[in-house]
This record gives C-alpha cells, sequence and structure tokens, in this order.
C-alpha cells in the first residue's frame, strides 16, 4: 500500500485508495494490477494513471465539441478539422504516448545485473516452480518463493499448451510457449503473500490455475526458502 | 490531366413510358416465382437483404450466448453451465459474432447498396453473390449444428495451438471451428472479389473514383483489405486441419513447427479483420452524417487518404496481439508504433465529422441517436485501444476483461451502432415505409445504457486482475460486485436490442408508405421506386444525372442502355479510373447451380469432418463438375452486334473486348490466391529461421533424379503458358484448328505436369509427419498439384470450346482467363521447385 | 487507375519496408548479427538502420516525382507519398533505440 501512495500523484491516490481494499481478500491485494507491489507494476500503474487522465480530457472534448455541434450552421475550415485537429493534434499526443511507453518498457525489460533467477513450469493445470536455494535448486508446487528488494527473472516454460504467467501486483504476464523459454523480470517492494493465476486460456481447468508468491525478506535469503519448504534435505 | 477528354459527351436517351419500360426490364430481371424462385435467385437486392437478415439472426444467438456467459459471471461460484459448456459458448459467441454477423452483415450491405449508389443493375458476378450466401449459410448452419449438438468449439475464437491440436483437444470440436469458418470464408472471397469489380468497373459513366460516393471508397478499401487479409487465415486454418486430420506437423515443436506460426498467421487477418469491419460503418457514418446536418462531407480528400492510410497500417498491428509471446523489444516497439499510428487516420475521420456537423445543421433524428452513440462508445474504444498499444501497459491488460471491454467498446460503437444507424437509415428505402415513433428511440437509449452499464466497469474488472475466459473466481470475492452489474446491464442492452429488432419489423409490416426521399438525400439510390425493383434503374444514370433528383428522367428510360429490349440481363462496364463506357456486360439469370456448387462443397467439409477423407475424393470431383457447368453458362456461342447504349453510342458485348468484369474477377482472386502463397512462404521462412527443432534431419529422399523431374514439372507448365499464347494466335488469324489443337496441346503438358506432381508427391518426398519441413514440402507440392489440376481444367475447357466453335477471330473465349492462370501456376511453380530444392540441398 | 497507382506507391513502400525491417529483425536475433560488432553498435542495429533509411529515401523521391497538379487528383498521391513517408517515420524509429534480441 505504502509503496501505490508513494509512485502516484495526490488525487489518485484517494481513487486508488477506494479500488485497493475490494482486493484485500484472500492474498494481500488480489490480483490487482492498480496495487503495484514492486517497482515495474508500479511503472506500468503510473503509466495507466496518466493515460487514463489523458483519455478522460479527449473524451471530454469529443463531447463538447459534439454538443457545440448542435446550434446553427457554422463556416468552417476542411484543414483545420482534418489536418488540424484529426493529424497533427492527434499525432502529437499520440507521439508523447508512444515515447512515454517505449521508456517504461525499456527500463522495465530483463538485463545482465545479477538478478535472482527462477523457474516457472506450466502444465495443464497447475505450476511448478524451481529456486535457486543454498545448497541447489529447490522445487515447489503452486508457491513461488523470491527476496524482497531484489530483481528477480522468471524463466517461463510449458509441459503442454500455452499458458501465460501473471503476478499482476508485481509485473505484466508473459506467456509460457512450447519449446521457448520466456523470461520476465520483476521485483518485490516488501515481505508478504501475493497471488498469481494463468492468463492464456488453456483449456478446461484454466480458471483453476492460480499460484501465490510469497516474497522473503531479503537478508533472510535464501535460508528463508529452506526453511518454507521443508530445509535442504528437498 | 484533364480527364474530361476521355469521356465524351453522352445524349441521353429520348423519353420513353415508365410503366411499358418497368414491365419489360421487370420480366427479365425479378426472381422467379415461389420458393424455387427465391432458391435460384441471383438478384443483388435479394441476396444483399437475405445476408443481413439471416446475419440478424446469428447476432441473435450470439447475443443469447453472451447472456448465458454473463448468468454464469454473476456470481463467483456459478454453477448454471459446466465449464465445458461454457468454454463451447464463448468460443461460439466470439465466431459467431466474428464471421456469422459481422462479416456477412458489411458483405450483405455492400451487395445491397453498391449497384445503387453507383448506378449499375447488379453486381459484376450475380451467381457469385449466390454462392457465397449459401456457402455462409452451410457453413454457419454446420457451426450451429455442433451447438447443439454438445460438440462446438471450445479453444477460444482465435483457436491457439497447441490447446486445438489433436492431442489436446481430440474429437471434432475443433475441426469443426476450422472447416465450418473456411467454408464460411468461401463468401467472404467471393464477396471482396465481386465488390471489388463492381465499384472498379461499373460506375454510372463519366463517375470518376474521385467523385463517387465515400460509402464506395470505403467499400473498396474493405474489398481489397478482404483479398489480402483473409487468405492468411484460410492458409492457417487448412494447415492446422492437415495437422490434426494427418498430423502434418506445423505446429508441433518436437518436431519443426511452431504454435507462434498459427498465431502469426490468424492475427495476420486478426487485426486487418477489425478494419475490415469498420470501414463499411465508417462509410455509413460518412453518407448519413452530412445527409443529416443537410450539408456536405468536410474534407471528402483526406478522407479518402485516411482509408488508404487504414487498409495499408492495419496489416501491420497484428503483433500486438501478440506483445506477450516474448518477442523482443525492439519488433514489439515496431507494432507498438504502428498500433498508436493507426489511431491518426482514424482521428481524421472523427474530426472531419464532427466538422461536418458544426458545417450543417444536425438534427436530432432517430440515425443520428445512433451516430451520437457511436462517437461516445467508439471515441472510448479507441481510446483504451491506444492504451493497449503501449507495451508495458498491454503487458498487464492482456487477456483479461479490459481487453474484453475495449473490444466491444470498439465493436459495438465502431460497428452496430453505426450498422443501428444504417438500419434506421435505409429502412424506408428497402421497405418503402415511415418507420413508428417513438419505439426507436427508446430502444437506443436502452441498448446505450445498457452497453456502457456492462462493459464501462468491465475495464476496472480487467486491472483487477479477471482473466478472461475463465467460468469461475471463488478466491476473487473483490470482483462480485463487478461482475454482478456487467450482467445485469447485459440483460438491459439485450431487452434494447430486442426492442430495436421489434422496431425494424413493426415499419416493415405497419409502417405507413414513406416520402420518397425521406432525409433529402443526393444519392442515387433515392432515385428509383422504393422498395426497389429488381433491375434497379430503368436506364443508368449519366454524368448529369448522378443525383437522387433524377428518379423521373432515369425513369422514363433518359439515362444510358434504357430496359430490356433484347431480353437479357444487360449493364454497363466502365473503365477503372475515369469511368468511360467500354461495353455492355450480359449478365447470367437466376440459377439454381450457386446452390448445387455450394452443396457439393459443403459435402466435401462434412466428409472431412466425419473422417472419411477417401470420400472427399468424389465430393472434389462432384465441385470440378459443378464448376465446368458454371464456366459452360457463361460461354457465348456467336458474334453479338454491338449495343446501342445511347445516341451516337455503340458498344460492344463483353464476348468481343478483352477487359472484361470475369478478367477484372481473376485478376482480383489471384492477388488474394497469390496472398495465400506468400503467407505460406512466409511460414517456410518462420519456420527454417525462427521455429526451435532445425534445422531439419538431412532428408531421405533427393537427388539428381528428383531434380530432374522438378525441372520436368516446370517444363510442362511453362510449355503450357506457350501453349495458350500459341492458341491465342491461331485464334486471331482465323486459324480455328490451330487454335484447338494449342489448346490440346496445353492439356496434355498440364496432365503431365499433374501426373509428376503426384509421383513426385507419392515417392521423392519423405514422410511429411516426420518433420515440418517435409510437411511444408508437401504442402507446396499439393499447392502447385492443385493449381496443375485447375489449368489442366482450363486447358480442356478452351478445348472443348474450340470444338464447339465458340473461340473466334473476335471472341477470344476462355483463353484469356487460361492465361492469367497458366502463367500464375508457372510462376508460383517456380518458386515452390525452389525452395523444395534448397530445402533439399541445404541439407 | 493512375490515379491509384500513385496515391498506393507511399503507403505500399511502407509495407515493403516495414516487411523487410520486422524480417530482417527476426533473421538477425536467430542468426546472431546482435554480437558481431559494426558501427552503431552491431552489424544488426546497422543493417536494420540501414533498410530504414532505405525507406526513407525512397518516399522522399516519391514526393518529389510524383505529378503536380490542383484538387483531389493531385491531393491523393501527395498525401499518398506523405502517409508513406510519415509511417516510415513513426513505425520504424525504434531501429535506432530499442533493445534488439
Amino acid at each position: 500500500m505504502r509503496v501505490l501512495l508513494d509512485v502516484l500523484p495526490h488525487p489518485i491516490k484517494r481513487f486508488a485508495l477506494l479500488t485497493v481494499p475490494l482486493g484485500l481478500a484472500g492474498c494481500e491485494g488480489g490480483l490487482s494490477a492498480l496495487a503495484p507491489a514492486g517497482p515495474v507494476a508500479a511503472d506500468i500503474a503510473w503509466l495507466w494513471w496518466a493515460m487514463l487522465a489523458g483519455a478522460t480530457l479527449l473524451t471530454l472534448l469529443v463531447v463538447v465539441l459534439l454538443v457545440l455541434a448542435f446550434g446553427p450552421p457554422r463556416a468552417v475550415s476542411d484543414r483545420r478539422w482534418t489536418h488540424g485537429l484529426g493529424l497533427w493534434f492527434s499525432l502529437g499526443i499520440l507521439t508523447s504516448v508512444l515515447i512515454a511507453g517505449l521508456w517504461v518498457g525499456e527500463r522495465i525489460l530483463p538485463r545482465d545485473d545479477g538478478a535472482v533467477e527462477v523457474e516457472a513450469h506450466a502444465y495443464q493445470w497447475g505450476w511448478r516452480f524451481t529456486q535457486p536455494g543454498a545448497d541447489g535448486p529447490v522445487e515447489t508446487d503452486g508457491v513461488l518463493h523470491i527476496p524482497a528488494n531484489r530483481p528477480v527473472d522468471v524463466l517461463v516454460t510449458t509441459e503442454d499448451v500455452i499458458h501465460a504467467f501473471w503476478v499482476p501486483r508485481l509485473a505484466g504476464k508473459i506467456d509460457a510457449i512450447p519449446g521457448r523459454i520466456n523470461r520476465l523480470r520483476l521485483q518485490a517492494d516488501v515481505p508478504g503473500t501475493l497471488s498469481g493465476t494463468c492468463a492464456e486460456f488453456c483449456g478446461i481447468g484454466h480458471a483453476g490455475m492460480r499460484f501465490e508468491v510469497i516474497v522473503h525478506a531479503d537478508e533472510d535469503w535464501p535460508d528463508a526458502l529452506a526453511a518454507a519448504t521443508g530445509g535442504a534435505d528437498e | 490531366m484533364s480527364e474530361a477528354k476521355f469521356v465524351p459527351e453522352i445524349a441521353p436517351n429520348p423519353p420513353q413510358r415508365a410503366l411499358a419500360l418497368h414491365r419489360q426490364l421487370d420480366r427479365v430481371w425479378a426472381n422467379g416465382p415461389g420458393l424455387w424462385g427465391q432458391i435460384t435467385a441471383v438478384n443483388h437486392t435479394t441476396l444483399g437483404l437475405r445476408f443481413m437478415g439471416t446475419a440478424l439472426i446469428f447476432f441473435a444467438i450470439g447475443g443469447i450466448l453472451a447472456m448465458l456467459i454473463r448468468a454464469q459471471l454473476a456470481t463467483p461460484q456459478g454453477a448454471f453451465l459446466d465449464t465445458d459448456l461454457y468454454n463451447q459458448f464463448f468460443t461460439m459467441h466470439g465466431s459467431i459474432m466474428m464471421f456469422l454477423f459481422a462479416i456477412p452483415m458489411l458483405e450483405g450491405l455492400a451487395i445491397y447498396m453498391l449497384p445503387k449508389i453507383l448506378g449499375t443493375r447488379d453486381m459484376a458476378f450475380p451467381r457469385l453473390t449466390a454462392l457465397g450466401y449459401w456457402c455462409y449459410l452451410f457453413g454457419g448452419l454446420i457451426l450451429l449444428i455442433a451447438l447443439f449438438a454438445g460438440v462446438a468449439p471450445r479453444d477460444g475464437w482465435f483457436m491457439y495451438t497447441p490447446l486445438s491440436s489433436a492431442t489436446y483437444s481430440p474429437g471434432i470440436n475443433a475441426d469443426v471451428w476450422l472447416l465450418g469458418i473456411t467454408f464460411v470464408e468461401i463468401s467472404a472471397i467471393c464477396a471482396a472479389v465481386e465488390i471489388t469489380v463492381t465499384i472498379l468497373r461499373q460506375r454510372a459513366p463519366g463517375m470518376k473514383l474521385t467523385q463517387m460516393p465515400l460509402l464506395a471508397w470505403y467499400m473498396l478499401g474493405t474489398s481489397a483489405m478482404m483479398l489480402v487479409g483473409f487468405p492468411p487465415l484460410i492458409l492457417g486454418s487448412i494447415l492446422l486441419e492437415v495437422e490434426r486430420a494427418f498430423d502434418w506437423p506445423f505446429f508441433d515443436v518436437a518436431r519443426g513447427g511452431d504454435p507462434l506460426l498459427w498465431q502469426h498467421l490468424f492475427w495476420l487477418f486478426g487485426h486487418p479483420e477489425v478494419y475490415i469491419i469498420f470501414l463499411p460503418a465508417a462509410g455509413v457514418l460518412s453518407t448519413i452524417i452530412p445527409v443529416l446536418c443537410r450539408t456536405t462531407i468536410v474534407g471528402y480528400g483526406a478522407i479518402v487518404a485516411a482509408i488508404v492510410a487504414l487498409v495499408f497500417l492495419s496489416f501491420g498491428l497484428w503483433v500486438h496481439h501478440m506483445f506477450t509471446v516474448g518477442i523482443p523489444h525492439m519488433a514489439l516497439a515496431f507494432f507498438s508504433a504502428a498500433s498508436v499510428l493507426v489511431a491518426v487516420p482514424t482521428a481524421v475521420q472523427v474530426f472531419a465529422w464532427i466538422g461536418t456537423m458544426w458545417k450543417g445543421q444536425p438534427q436530432l433524428r432517430l440515425p443520428m441517436l445512433h451516430v451520437l452513440g457511436f462517437f461516445l462508445t467508439f471515441v472510448m474504444g479507441g481510446l483504451t485501444g491506444v492504451m493497449l498499444a503501449i507495451v508495458p501497459f498491454n503487458w498487464q491488460a492482456h487477456d483479461t476483461a479490459f481487453v474484453t471491454a475495449h473490444l466491444h467498446y470498439v465493436l459495438i460503437g465502431g460497428f452496430v451502432f453505426p450498422m443501428m444507424a444504417a438500419a434506421t437509415y435505409w429502412m424506408p428505402q428497402i421497405t418503402g415505409r415511415a418507420p413508428i415513433k417513438g419505439l426507436g428511440a427508446a430502444a437506443f437509449w436502452v441498448i446505450l445504457i445498457g452497453f456502457h452499464g456492462t462493459f464501462f466497469i468491465m475495464h476496472l474488472t480487467g486491472l483487477m486482475g479477471m482473466p478472461r475466459r475463465i467460468d469461475v473466481y471463488p478466491a476473487n470475492p473483490e470482483w462480485t460486485w463487478l461482475n454482478l452489474t456487467s450482467s445485469i446491464f447485459g440483460f438491459v442492452m439485450t431487452i434494447g436490442f430486442a426492442l430495436f429488432a421489434l422496431d425494424l419489423i413493426l415499419q416493415a409490416l405497419m409502417g405507413r408508405r414513406t416520402a420518397r426521399n425521406p432525409w433529402r438525400a443526393p444519392t442515387l439510390e433515392w432515385a428509383m421506386l422504393l422498395p426497389t425493383p429488381s433491375y434497379t434503374f430503368a436506364s443508368l444514370p449519366l454524368p448529369q444525372q448522378q443525383d437522387a433528383q433524377a428518379r423521373l428522367t432515369l425513369a422514363r428510360g433518359e439515362g444510358a442502355l434504357p430496359g430490356a429490349a433484347r431480353g437479357v440481363r444487360e449493364l454497363l462496364v466502365t473503365d477503372a479510373g475515369t469511368a468511360r463506357p467500354d461495353h455492355v456486360a450480359v449478365l447470367p439469370g437466376n440459377s439454381a447451380l450457386p446452390l448445387g456448387l455450394a452443396a457439393a462443397i459443403g459435402l466435401f467439409v462434412l466428409m472431412m469432418l466425419a473422417g472419411l477423407y477417401w470420400l472427399t475424393l468424389p465430393a472434389l470431383a462432384l465441385v470440378a463438375a459443378l464448376v465446368w457447368r458454371w464456366g459452360r453458362g457463361m460461354a457465348f456461342t456467336r458474334d453479338h452486334a454491338p449495343v446501342t447504349v445511347a445516341p451516337g453510342l455503340d458498344l460492344p458485348v463483353q464476348c468481343h473486348t478483352p477487359m472484361t468484369l470475369s478478367h477484372t474477377g481473376a485478376v482480383c482472386l489471384l492477388v488474394a490466391n497469390g496472398t495465400l502463397f506468400a503467407s505460406l512462404l512466409f511460414g517456410v521462412g518462420f519456420l527454417s529461421v525462427v521455429a526451435p527443432g532445425w534445422p531439419a534431419p538431412p532428408p531421405g529422399h533427393g537427388g539428381v533424379a528428383e531434380a530432374w523431374m522438378i525441372g520436368a514439372t516446370l517444363v510442362a507448365l511453362v510449355f503450357g503458358a506457350f501453349a495458350v499464347r500459341l492458341a491465342d494466335r491461331a485464334r486471331r488469324s482465323g486459324a480455328g484448328m490451330l487454335a484447338g489443337a494449342g489448346a490440346g496441346a496445353g492439356f496434355v503438358s498440364n496432365l503431365v505436369a499433374l501426373a509428376l506432381i503426384a509421383w513426385l508427391a507419392g515417392t521423392a518426398l519423405d514422410d511429411p509427419t516426420g518433420h515440418a519441413r517435409d510437411a511444408l514440402r508437401g504442402v507446396l507440392a499439393g499447392y502447385v498439384g492443385l493449381h496443375a489440376f485447375i489449368v489442366t481444367g482450363f486447358a480442356a475447357f478452351a478445348f472443348d470450346q474450340a470444338r464447339r466453335g465458340e473461340i473466334a477471330p473476335s471472341r477470344p473465349g476462355s483463353l484469356p482467363g487460361w492465361r492469367l492462370w497458366q502463367d500464375y501456376t508457372a510462376a508460383t511453380a517456380l518458386i515452390a521447385a525452389a525452395i523444395v530444392l534448397w530445402q533439399g540441398g541445404a541439407a | 487507375m493512375k490515379l491509384l497507382a500513385w496515391t498506393l506507391a507511399g503507403p505500399t513502400i511502407w509495407a515493403i519496408v516495414f516487411s523487410l525491417v520486422y524480417a530482417l529483425h527476426g533473421a538477425g536475433c536467430a542468426l546472431g548479427w546482435q554480437d558481431v560488432e559494426a558501427p552503431l553498435g552491431s552489424a544488426h542495429r546497422l543493417a536494420l538502420t540501414l533498410a530504414w533509411s532505405a525507406g526513407l529515401v525512397a518516399c522522399g523521391m516519391l514526393l518529389a516525382v510524383r505529378p503536380a497538379g490542383e484538387g483531389r487528383e493531385a491531393y491523393l498521391p501527395r498525401a499518398g507519398a506523405w502517409i508513406g513517408l510519415g509511417a516510415t517515420l513513426f513505425t520504424l524509429f525504434p531501429v535506432v533505440f530499442a533493445s534488439t534480441c
């Protein structure tokens, strides 16, 4: 919650506060992309609120222009409408949105910076995770363990059909494609438990293909992983 | 460059008695009596309405499915449907609304409106119109029967493999989709070909491209997109069906395939599809808005430029449906930029329309209400579309209810509201009756409130994490009130649509007679009797008559080509750029052949579905025989005297000219065919460069003997191209025997090519189930083989025509068509051979 | 038809260059060009930038040679050429900065 409030401009905070408590059942914050719990999701949420504000203004502009149209006939300049508003005005707005999007996109890409690497293996219908423990890889079913405050790269693979790995409070989603290993960068700010789900339709069991992400304090990692999964004897 | 000198002044014909002309024309153009008359009808007014009526029935069925989906989602633990049924319902809802409602609806609109606004009497290929309708109906029925039998497709309307593969979707559910939808797409290709030809070649004399009604520009853009947009999906469906039926591994990653190839092919169609649906609706708006504002459109040129931009740009967006599959950021950036840029031509149009409203005096009549509904809804949908084009946001919103909300804003805002505006605007033209006051406006408000109540908060539902296509959400009670609200308003919207349908039915049955041109519109569809007579115009509008006010002049036969004195269906064909009169086309009359051909194709589809693969061969033979009959139906057996179109203007009949409607149509069809081939080449390139599982294992067959056989096939096909030229030259110089000999030689060489390909496929190619490389080689061989079969048929047809004396110095008969196809076949065979040899050599 | 051909020329150039750059991008990533040293960083980025520049030049030349005149007959070819140039510029500018593979 604090993270959310930190990144948002003031007027939006109040609206966010209205929506977030709805998502507090189950895991903290549920699956809401509007309640980011890490810098990647926060960047995207920021982008969303900015675009929402812009879209609201543009919708209002169109509505006002339409209302004003219901008057007596006026002499209009064709070029002002088609080239002025249609071409240059929209092109200006769209260019700024695109640049913001590409900038955020580059910022949140995985890069070679010694991030913790975990593996997420999807199957019909569940998730198997592999985390780097103190004494080698630790496998878990349906629960992913990660440290807080450190970049984590999830390597996503699938056993059968296409699935998608999504923890909305941490980052966007990435598909699990047969024959490919996809990499997703995420990072959690504070320890806690978060929800994840399969986002790509994968058959009868799609709705139930959930998982949990347990975020451990950075200083406890990787001991906390061993403790949580029953020690290094696995 | 002054084009006026190319269009000679055409003097009007002397006036005649309108009633006598009407009787004479109606005898020739009318449908037959009774049910048989309906079955054999090929008239564009009949078929356009039938397309739209059938589409509305499918809309109702798709809507009922949507209500079942909403009922299930109203509570977190909905026990209303089981998951399998739920999956079938959302798959069918999407498939029906896209393929059985939206596309046929716009085809119907184009088929109904184009001849009327362009000033001609029918579409270019009336029997093709009917064939398209029957393919649509039968394909749709196959899907519906599967739905009622509980074996409907259930893998989502974009059928991602491997979920839709034989391993993970056993049973015929997925086959029903692949075969049924491909069957329906035949109608899309038919419509695209004839819409293009009709707009380019049948405009009233002197109606330059730059003067034609904007709706025609929009439809031209739409049909061009359909010609290029549908083939990738048709190819994808064929490949996936072949993989399911015969285990050829195009998408199986273990054997050199790649499931992403399906996604590329599907969205190469799927995104242009959105604009294929939007453009006709925008055309309606560009037509209606100026009329209802008592003015002319702002920025005709800018709007045409926007259409051109949309047609092209919309083919550069498809990857934005694949932002989460793991494509590098630079490639995503290209498609993100293109997806953002496509909003510019859309904005140009939106502001041109608003500017038009400023320029004129908008009247708040019923169609205008729907236009306003369009503005509000579509602008919001467009803005969320821009958001989804932004890569990082897309990573969050993709595959959630946010996307569901966005696409409904775009499709209902950008298609359904304009179509409702169109319906309320043109109902008087269609039925000759005026609307009943009150009910239509009530329907509008209920739909508007219901729609926004359903979908507005669905954006929030998606951002709060609800994925698409889930049937229960017990762990997320925070979504309950959102979903319940959507469900309640969904039912409100349904009530609105029911009211709208009721309004149309009451107007058709009980409305009083309408004024002749109730909106005082300028376009030509109002320059005729209401409801439309079978022949549309008693005489075709000359340059000074291309306005709704020319109604009486045209009815009295003062335009071009009045009446039907020769007892056949005639219309004027003009030149594509300047609309200079070129020749008179005689169209085929009522016929049951379209129904028969569609039934034969249906038989093939059913045999495929039943897994009786050997029985598909007799079905294909039946198809070939009926196609032959089709061609025979248009063969001219004797010379025809020139027809007097207007005083001092005598034009030849089509059998004496090279640039016929059929020729333009064949070129359009080859453009679509070439796109299919190019998509196949894309598949070859994509798999061999990008797919894991390559390079392929060394081929077991191949070598010098194989290369010689391939070379011999090419020689045979190229010889066919010489043979057709030889036959044509002999025909010109009056050597009928020699022309027949040329056709015979072409037939033999094509037959040799066909036999060689069969032999190659049977003995020299590796087992296609082993690796995608061998499967692709098999498909290339099959593609060339099919074309060798087609040109063999062309040669045989020409030989038969020569034997009957139908090929004469002044009449080329089927030779030009054969030549086009023979050249195309030789060219694609050359490319296919190069690939097969390269893949053999590379390994 | 001449009018259509001139109008469609610009967008067609865009379509060709867009497909070419996308294909080069895919092929380059698959064949490892991003690891080959070259001006602009890597052989991959160099190839993409060259293809993009060629497209811009082609559109610019089209603007220079398009038929002159007035009215819709001249507006559409002019608009087509600008659409080609604008679309090539706008959709492919990421070649100079975005992460390649």
